[in-house]
């Protein structure tokens, strides 16, 4: 095995653009892979599938890094490193067991695409500064332990795909209706009852556009209108109705619905034996 | 029977005091027919019949009359001598018979032998005042007496007021105020009420609503029709070859009408689409700045800039966030270049051929679906059943 990683390594050292593949190869330190440390030109790094438990902080001595790929792993723990490679631009640290994300992530100066779902991420494990990463144009934090989003999620300016998919959200902040050029959002899989009105200012009804959001605890008037069909719901929730009822609703202060999805056999969960 | 002549006191015009060197040629033209008329005063003679060698005496006032002999004597109008017992009229020494004795115009005898001379010809008042007197521009009648003669035209002294108070301005003045004569203190309000305000061209009052600019003066709309249907005008009336027309009729006549403002495009025409546009009005539909010659991309019906056009209708690839060029794969609403289209996890290269799976709306090959822990895959499947359920059912 350590043979034939050897040899994709010394393929990718020979080659112009130096991407790495090492997908299900079993490994469980990245430092050990022999010959690593002089690929310092690599732009790719494909690890998804294997046994990693921690990231080494010298990765950031990769300096063309572009896209770092660790789907799939059993990382617990990112380096603080990270957020000072000047290249990296997707970061998918997705089914891993990350509890939270280094402090000063927020600083990556070039991120665009971060994904982190199926974790064990929540509005207490971002970094202060996550939302500083306005270079964004996708997150994807689905399957992971969110009740709330932070409001300052407002910020991501440039977020076309915002992915909360089955987390245990009991709102979304009005701020979301900020993000002018959001084009997809998945909310369903969670605890919601209502949307905030300002949502209204998206445009999440076209054709080139996502919105899903099943499997919530929607309102009554809402449940009906994705009967009949999303651009209703949005043109529902723009309603002085709508805001009447959603006002009336956040005063009642209702207690939110109850966690219902077992999490317990999510393989994020798994420790070490 | 003696000779009666009569003479009978002219009522003669007092025209103002002007002389002779006043420049309107009508004045001199009168002048001079006055002058005329002063001394003439038509005598009636009756002739006695005794004798052909008799001196005829004429009477009246002004008994100036040489003798003349009425045997060889003819009338100054038709040349033929008079009969015996026949009346005659000595008009200045000029005799008549009396039935040639008339208005050169109406061949009428002169009411009371009143009659006007102008270039040898005799006129009754009438006829003189029709043909040679000048008209009150306001009321339209003869004048006769002072004429005044201000803003192009001759009044009536009571005729000529001030247009807004209606004060007579023969002897104090006026100030010609857009096309109006108006008195000194009218002038300045007016002035200051119209500051700024534009004034009819046709009725002279201030135009309070918005005006009608037509051959470069101000108008109330309402003055026109429309040269089409009729239809009295408003201030967006339009102005097609020296005619007016109203918006509606003006907009049929094939005038090009930009497609985005809906209005006529008299400046530069923009052809694209299948319309026309204004030149700032053809601009991208997504962030709605002018394509200003630079080039557009069409979709639907409408025009994008190239990136938004790329940004909305996925030809930017999802992974390197360039414009692709080339062949583009499409799915889940994204879209990615030849060399990018790889599964999202393992990010082994895909073809058209490849079977994915769809995970967050990314792509993900069938062996890293496979490795997927089978709780998720659980619920993803649930997901999509109920997902091609609620398809079904709408």
């Amino acid at each position: 095995m350590s043979s034939k990683i050897k040899k994709l390594v010394d393929e990718a050292r020979e080659s112009e653009n130096p991407e790495l593949d090492l997908v299900d190869k079993g490994i469980v330190n990245i430092l050990e892979i022999p010959g690593f440390a002089s690929l310092s030109n690599l732009s790719k790094l494909v690890l998804a599938h294997n046994k990693i438990t921690s990231v080494p902080p010298s990765i950031a001595n990769f300096l063309n890094l572009e896209t770092i790929i660790l789907f799939n792993n059993q990382i617990e723990e990112l380096p603080t490193t990270l957020s000072s490679m000047p290249k990296l631009k997707i970061l998918n640290v997705g089914m891993n067991r990350l509890n939270s994300l280094p402090r000063g992530f927020g600083a990556c100066p070039v991120l665009e695409v971060l994904d982190v779902t199926y974790n064990n991420l929540s509005e207490n494990s971002l970094p202060a500064n996550f939302f500083c990463l306005d270079t964004l144009r996708a997150l994807y934090l689905g399957d992971n332990d969110f009740e709330h989003l932070p409001p300052e999620i407002g910020r991501l300016k440039n977020l076309q795909i915002l992915v909360l998919r089955d987390n245990d959200l009991v709102a979304v902040p009005k701020e979301l209706g900020e993000l002018n050029r959001l084009r997809e959002l998945h909310i369903q899989g969670n605890r919601l009852t209502v949307l905030p009105p300002e949502l209204g200012s998206l445009d999440l009804v076209g054709s080139k556009q996502v919105f899903k959001a099943g499997s919530n605890h929607w309102v009554a008037p809402i449940t009906e209108q994705f009967q009949i069909g999303v651009s209703h719901v949005f043109d529902y929730i723009r309603s002085d109705t709508y805001k009447f009822l959603y006002g009336r609703h956040i005063s009642a202060g209702a207690a939110p619905p109850p966690k219902t999805s077992d999490k317990s056999k999510k393989v994020s969960r798994s420790q070490k034996k | 029977m003696t000779t009666a002549g009569r003479r009978r006191q002219q009522q003669l015009f007092s025209l103002q005091p002007l002389d002779a060197k006043t420049q309107s040629p009508l004045f001199q033209r009168r002048r001079l027919a006055q002058e005329e008329d002063m001394g003439h005063s038509p005598q009636v003679l009756t002739l006695n019949g005794h004798g052909d060698g008799g001196g005829v005496s004429l009477g009246g006032g002004g008994g100036a009359s040489a003798n003349m002999s009425l045997g060889r004597a003819v009338c100054a109008r038709c040349g033929e001598g008079f009969s015996m017992d026949e009346q005659i009229v000595n008009s200045n020494g000029q005799l008549f018979h009396t039935q040639c004795f008339v208005c050169a115009q109406c061949f009428q005898p002169f009411p009371e032998g009143r009659f006007f001379e102008f270039e040898g010809r005799k006129y009754c008042e009438h006829d003189f005042c029709v043909l040679f007197a000048p008209s009150c521009a306001k009321c339209g009648e003869f004048i006769s007496g002072r004429v005044i003669k201000a803003m192009n035209a001759s009044w009536h002294p009571e005729c000529f007021r001030c247009f807004s108070c209606g004060k007579v301005l023969a002897d104090e003045g006026f100030v010609k105020n857009q096309g109006r004569a108006l008195c000194r203190d009218c002038n300045a309000a007016e002035k200051a009420k119209g500051l700024g305000k534009y004034v009819c061209f046709k009725c002279h009052s201030i135009i309070d609503g918005g005006h009608l600019k037509w051959k470069g003066e101000a108008f109330h709309p309402y003055h026109f029709n429309c040269h089409s249907c009729g239809v009295e005008l408003k201030e967006d009336a339009r102005e097609k070859d020296g005619e007016l027309y109203c918006l509606r009729c003006h907009d049929k006549m094939g005038i090009p009408i930009c497609g985005a403002c809906r209005r006529p495009i008299e400046d530069r025409v923009i052809h694209a689409m299948g319309k026309t546009w204004h030149v700032e009005h053809f601009v991208c539909a997504k962030c709605e700045k002018p394509f200003l010659g630079t080039r557009h991309y069409e979709k639907k019906g409408l025009a994008y800039c190239e990136i938004h056009y790329h940004q909305l209708f996925g030809n930017i690839c999802f992974v390197c966030n360039n414009i692709i060029n080339g062949d583009v794969f499409s799915a889940f609403n994204k879209a990615w270049c030849t060399k990018c289209f790889a599964c999202s996890i393992c990010d082994r290269k895909m073809n058209q051929k490849t079977k994915f799976f769809e995970f967050d709306q990314k792509p993900v090959c069938k062996n890293c679906y496979d490795k997927f822990p089978s709780e998720l895959k659980k619920r993803l499947k649930k997901a999509y059943d109920e997902a091609v359920k609620s398809g079904k059912a709408a």
